[in-house]
């Protein structure tokens, strides 16, 4: 979806279009989407990456005393927002820079770019497709999202309208407007619930597609008088929202290395010793790729979500999947993230596990055959499976043992990250809720 | 009067009452929205002919949910307000139709306003249909043009038989000229 242009044919371009409004894109720790807003006057200042702003009014950025951040645009994100008929507005992503010119610690593009780079030094490139879910509600009649999925209002004669089937099938109209190529769109498991898959690309790109997919999709869900949420677990009792990961590396020559004709799986060694990374330390960045307390109330047992550390080739219970296609189709699908992750950090881990694997010859785990979820504590205790973990609480802590994934994400990404988690944590632990107040209000 | 369809957006929950009780009384069939989101929601399942929206909505912003509803063309938008202002003249200059209805609700001047709207917007309606068509005549045949000249180039023929030639492959093929002028001039160019 890239476009490549120069700074002079985008400026150009952006003159042709009769563009009002450039909205100047990135990314906080959190994964929150965060837009600097400039008129098409600025645009040239901006290409220049004159552009400054105020980090220390971002959430977990910097103090005040080094405030003063410059956004650099990556030219080939640039987009024209195709929902925007009065004022025409188009989008570029951008890296933090600090004033001294150097790259912002802080800033996860940077972050997932520099372990792009240690693959690319070790000769790989990283391919990613996701799968993302998301929650179409309606809102209540104070003009709230509700976990509504049907007007509660009777309209006697009205036909049943699938609001969200059509809001859905406009959200893939965009994106392909957009630059997308949408493979499939669906209803989900969940009643409101719907999944829009896209491309592979290289990560980079299918981070930023990610953060985009998510805007478009919230911005076209109003558009239907809809609320669309990509919160993990919304509902108890149904099954919650997933993001999951297929993956693969490219040698630089661009030829798939997970496959290997000769070995009897046709899998290759890159591809073992990268899954057996991404079993090794899938306990420790389970922080990142399921970063809030709800994401632990989707990864229970009976909704479809991953609980145990183990792989298979053809089983959908365990971690990770390894899908029957092979050639240059060959992946590994990781099923627990979820799309509150912020993609950039997600990825960023994700493949820095991998690439330990292959470093170090991390040999796989035996592959589980049955279903996992029949499998008793005896029998998972034999195998050496462990399960992932259960809160936010225990995944920081195991992020905070595991000097691999922490070096993926930088010192200064790590603290800020863990004490926003913690925050959240102890927030969440001290809340009374109405299940308690269900539970013991008149047992006690 | 045929049954016209119109959706009263009103966060409060007697003047809404009200103003469907009015349209009612005129065989008007009502639909009311308490938010602006419902408003859309509505609008979207059966296309209104006439959405009335208080400018003080919950949930999205009423200007918001009009100019989406409009720009979606599920309906035309009339405004409710206590309180028209010069800023509020603004937001109704980018409306389909500038008309819209003071509170507190006069039947007479809400049943004029309603007739007056209606009629207009299916009169509006109509002519932008037929601009669109007009349009896209004009388009197809500035195509037509260009491809035929294209041919002629490329094959040294008349302009009657690169015409003929144009019209015979639109028949083989059951499509329309313009389609196959496109091709032509993707492929010359």
């Amino acid at each position: 979806m890239s476009c490549n242009y120069s700074k002079e044919e985008l400026l150009k371009k952006a003159k042709e279009l009769e563009l009002e409004f450039i909205h100047l894109q990135f990314t906080d720790i959190l994964g929150v989407m965060k837009n600097v807003s400039i008129t098409i006057e600025q645009l040239e200042k901006a290409l220049n990456n004159e552009i400054m702003f105020d980090g220390s009014s971002i959430d977990g950025f910097v103090r005040i005393e080094e405030s003063d951040m410059y956004l650099r645009p990556d030219l080939s994100t640039f987009v024209v927002f195709p929902w925007t008929n009065h004022a025409k507005e188009a989008r570029i992503i951008c890296d933090i820079y600090k004033s001294d010119g150097t790259p912002f610690e802080g800033c996860p593009r940077n972050t997932l770019k520099k372990v792009l780079k240690e693959a690319h030094d070790m000769g790989y490139i990283m391919n990613v497709g996701p799968e993302c879910e998301f929650f179409l509600f309606h809102t209540d009649e104070r003009g709230e999202p509700s976990l509504e999925t049907h007007d509660n209002a009777g309209y006697f004669d009205l036909a049943p309208v699938d609001l969200g089937g059509n809001a859905r099938k406009d959200m893939t109209i965009t994106l392909k407007q957009m630059g997308f190529e949408i493979e499939a769109s669906h209803h989900e498991v969940a009643p409101g619930q719907h999944e829009i898959d896209f491309k592979y690309e290289d990560a980079l790109t299918t981070a930023d597609n990610i953060m985009t997919f998510k805007m478009a999709v919230r911005i076209i869900a109003q558009r239907h008088g809809l609320h669309a949420t990509f919160m993990p677990k919304p509902k108890f009792g149904i099954n919650g929202s997933g993001m999951h990961i297929n993956m693969s590396l490219a040698t630089l020559d661009g030829k798939n290395a997970f496959y290997d004709e000769k070995d009897p799986t046709q899998l290759s060694k890159t591809a073992y010793y990268y899954l057996g990374g991404i079993i090794k330390h899938a306990r420790s960045f389970a922080a990142l790729t399921n970063p809030t307390v709800n994401s632990y109330k989707r990864l229970v047992p009976g909704y479809e979500a991953p609980v145990l550390i183990a792989w298979s080739a053809s089983n959908r219970s365990p971690l990770v999947r390894i899908p029957a296609k092979r050639g240059n189709s060959t992946r590994i699908e990781l099923r627990n993230p979820d799309p509150s992750a912020n993609p950039y950090l997600a990825l960023a881990a994700i493949l820095k596990a991998g690439l330990d694997g292959i470093k170090n010859k991390i040999d796989p785990p035996a592959p589980v055959i049955s279903n996992v979820y029949h499998m008793d504590d005896v029998e998972m205790k034999e195998k050496g499976i462990k399960s992932l973990p259960a809160t936010l609480y225990e995944a920081v802590s195991e992020l905070s043992k595991d000097e691999v994934i922490k070096d993926a994400i930088g010192k200064h990404i790590y603290e800020k990250f863990t004490d926003a988690a913690l925050y959240e944590w102890y927030e969440y632990s001290k809340f009374v809720s109405q299940w308690e107040l269900d539970r013991y209000l008149r047992k006690f | 009067m045929d049954s016209y369809r119109i959706v009263v957006a009103d966060s409060s929950e007697g003047s809404r009452k009200l103003i469907c009780k009015l349209l009612n009384k005129k065989g008007y069939k009502t639909y009311q929205a308490t938010d602006g989101a419902g408003a859309i929601r509505i609008s979207r399942s059966i296309f209104p002919e006439l959405v009335i929206m208080d400018t003080n909505l919950w949930g999205i912003n009423a200007y918001e949910a009009a100019r989406i509803i409009e720009e979606d063309k599920l309906s035309t938008v009339i405004f409710a307000t206590s309180n028209p202002t010069s800023a509020f003249y603004e937001k109704l200059k980018n409306m389909n139709i500038f008309a819209y209805v003071v509170k507190p609700i006069y039947p007479e001047q809400l049943y004029q306003m309603v007739e007056f709207s209606i009629m207009n917007a299916s009169k509006i309606h109509l002519l932008s249909k037929k601009i669109e068509k007009l349009e896209n005549t004009l388009e197809s045949r500035k195509k037509i043009d260009r491809a035929k000249g294209l041919l002629m180039k490329a094959l040294k023929i008349t302009e009657d038989e690169a015409y003929k030639l144009l019209r015979k492959k639109s028949m083989d093929d059951c499509v329309s000229m313009n389609v196959i002028a496109e091709k032509i001039i993707k492929k010359y160019r």
